[in-house]
């Protein structure tokens, strides 16, 4: 080399003489250019196995016959829409006509690029009334919207013919809540309210088999679950994308402070306890096959500042419910100051424990089998739930400290469903579905309402400071 | 720079430096870009250390995301071309340095920080980052690309162009 760099130097000095570049100068120069190629290659080969993975774990590959296309529309593209929005573009057979957002520079610009990246060409609305006299081929809608719009958008929705996905709480209010199941069933149309648990291959697992055909966990007599989420700042906007005030006015809102923070507002949401605890407190009369009876609260607007945060941060929760089985205690908290331990339900009966969440990273579905319980090898071998983990040695003596009051540590299971997915996308996969007429909705209107009635209870409770009773026929409308 | 010499071999060792360094760069660009919404906000947030304030600053504004994610991608992937070919070798392993600089002092590994997301390996203040950038240096000073890369090229044609 050191002799090739004289060549190259006297190469080079001799280009005064007239030579531009020489073939050794091209030759070198180009040197690195075929790792170009070896690493397109590589990337080839490692997109394909990616995909490769992603469709194992997908499961049982899609049907063979092509679906038949749903054409859709999206009502709403702010963050929750965002991630409807993703669920969807991994299910097969839709096609997306439009998108209304109110936000037309921000969230339906996204929108729109987003799809028109996936070959979707769809028109954008600010004004949905606009959308449905413009747009005449839509099959459905998914809404989006913040609660105090659902009962609107889902009626004129199902009244302009089409059937809806609304995100839950399917209503800030009763009222809105009852218009909502009025039109579904004057018009015949689907309505699915977005509590996605419902659909959760792990949930319907434990539902279906641990807790219905296997009995695992005894007789339930208390359930708590809580949703824990750290401190957050209100969300900001580009303000060069601030919405003129006469549109946000249109709207319902205030200010922009107020269109980005909605969940915050008296009248808009709900609060905490209804955008989180509405989720699982769903999973609570589901999993119990009964409504409860009474509800006791606490909560406040405890650590924010009460005038921009007038929904309660901090919210503590008992249900009591009477069922045939007996008398069960359900607690709920959720706070926005700290998010150790996150978000779980945790069902608790005299044989076990089932301890689930949505997530895969923690309480990924944890069921403990009390000692005096019947064994449960039957129920591994069927593959209802996992060989107990091997508990490491107890340290010298643990024994001896066991106090007479204590219980020996129960053995501890995992539920075997592992789940790879968006997790709105089976939720919204059974409402593409059930168009189709291959399935029945997991959460129709009136199962929406019934958590809408338990759910919306606990902000009353916390008002009334005392415990606040169902009546039977309350849940029903 | 132009008198040092380098035997055959030791400019074969700074190319393929070089070449790794780049695909490395370049590997981190597309699969970020391959990712459908893809976003630094999540190693922003976890940020720690005397910048945390403007990490996180960063991560909570959208319309800043929006310029950075993109900055980042695309910075990372030209970064890596450029590293491979040889094509802007200086500029390229600048940006590479400021690059990496920048991931760790979001992540600062200073004594006594213990982070709860989970690294391969040991590190006691300089990990793997620092070492790419330090190697990076050597490719900055040496400036091989001048030599076995389009750089070589360029600097044909440029010296061309002066005459």
């Amino acid at each position: 080399m050191a002799e090739d760099d004289k060549k190259d130097q006297q190469g080079e000095s001799g280009k005064e003489t007239g030579k531009l570049m020489n073939r050794r100068d091209l030759l070198q120069g180009l040197s690195t250019v075929p790792v170009l190629g070896l690493f397109g290659y590589a990337l080839n080969k490692q997109i394909g196995y990616e995909r490769a993975q992603k469709e194992a774990l997908a499961g049982p590959a899609a049907p063979a016959a092509k679906p038949s296309e749903i054409n859709v529309a999206l009502l709403g593209q702010g963050a929750q829409g965002e991630v409807l929005l993703s669920a969807m573009l991994k299910v097969p057979g839709l096609r997306f006509r439009a998108v209304c957002d109110i936000w037309t520079e921000y969230n339906q610009k996204r929108a729109v690029n987003t799809l028109k990246k996936y070959n979707f060409d769809v028109n954008g609305y600010e004004d949905y009334q606009e959308m449905l006299a413009k747009e005449k081929d839509l099959d459905a809608v998914v809404i989006a919207t913040p609660d105090f719009w659902h009962s609107q958008h889902t009626v004129d929705c199902l009244k302009a013919g089409l059937n809806v996905y609304c995100e839950k709480e399917m209503s800030n209010t009763l009222d809105g809540a009852r218009r909502m199941v009025h039109a579904a069933r004057e018009t015949g149309k689907l309505l699915q309210i977005g509590h996605q648990r419902r659909s959760h291959p792990r949930y319907i697992h434990c539902f279906e088999k641990i807790i219905k055909e296997a009995g695992l966990l005894g007789r339930i007599v208390t359930v708590n679950g809580q949703w824990n989420r750290a401190v957050k700042p209100d969300l900001g906007w580009p303000q060069r994308y601030t919405i003129p005030e006469d549109r946000l006015e249109k709207y319902g809102f205030k200010s922009m402070e107020q269109f980005r923070n909605w969940r915050w507002y008296k009248g808009l949401g709900g609060g905490p306890i209804v955008d989180l605890g509405s989720h699982q407190i769903d999973i609570y009369n589901w999993f119990l096959q009964s409504q409860p009876k009474g509800v006791v609260a606490s909560g406040g607007t405890d650590y924010y500042d009460a005038a921009t945060h007038e929904w309660y941060d901090t919210v503590m929760a008992i249900y009591d419910y009477e069922t045939s089985a007996g008398r069960i205690r359900a607690y709920y908290q959720t706070q926005t100051t700290n998010g150790s331990q996150g978000y779980f339900e945790n069902f608790m009966g005299d044989q076990g424990t089932l301890l689930i969440s949505e997530s895969e990273a923690a309480y990924s579905g944890m069921i403990y089998r009390d000692v005096s319980a019947p064994p449960w090898d039957s129920w591994i071998q069927k593959g209802y739930v996992s060989v107990p983990r091997v508990l490491g040695p107890q340290p010298e003596g643990a024994e001896a400290v066991l106090d007479v009051r204590e219980s020996v540590s129960p053995d501890e299971h995992r539920i075997p469903i592992s789940f790879r997915d968006p997790y709105h996308k089976p939720h919204l996969e059974n409402f593409f579905r059930a168009i189709r007429g291959t399935a029945t909705l997991n959460c129709p209107a009136e199962v929406g309402y019934e958590t809408a009635v338990t759910v919306l209870k606990v902000n009353e409770a916390v008002e009334a400071n005392t415990r606040l009773t169902f009546s039977p026929d309350e849940f029903s409308v | 720079m132009e008198q040092e010499r380098f035997s055959r071999l030791q400019m074969m060792a700074l190319v393929v430096l070089r070449v790794v360094i780049g695909w490395h760069f370049l590997y981190e660009g597309v699969a970020k870009l391959l990712k459908p919404g893809w976003s630094a906000a999540g190693f922003l947030l976890q940020s720690r250390g005397p910048f945390a304030g403007v990490f996180r600053w960063i991560a909570e504004r959208p319309d800043v995301l929006g310029v950075v994610n993109p900055l980042n991608m695309w910075g990372l992937a030209f970064i890596g071309l450029g590293l491979i070919l040889g094509c802007f070798t200086r500029l390229a392993s600048a940006a590479g340095m400021i690059v990496i600089g920048v991931y760790y002092l979001c992540n600062p590994l200073l004594v006594g920080y213990f982070y709860s997301v989970p690294m391969e390996g040991n590190y006691l203040v300089i990990n793997k980052n620092l070492v790419e950038m330090a190697a990076l240096f050597v490719i900055l000073v040496t400036n091989s690309g001048r030599h076995m890369g389009l750089d070589r090229i360029l600097h044909v044609w440029f010296q061309k162009g002066r005459r």
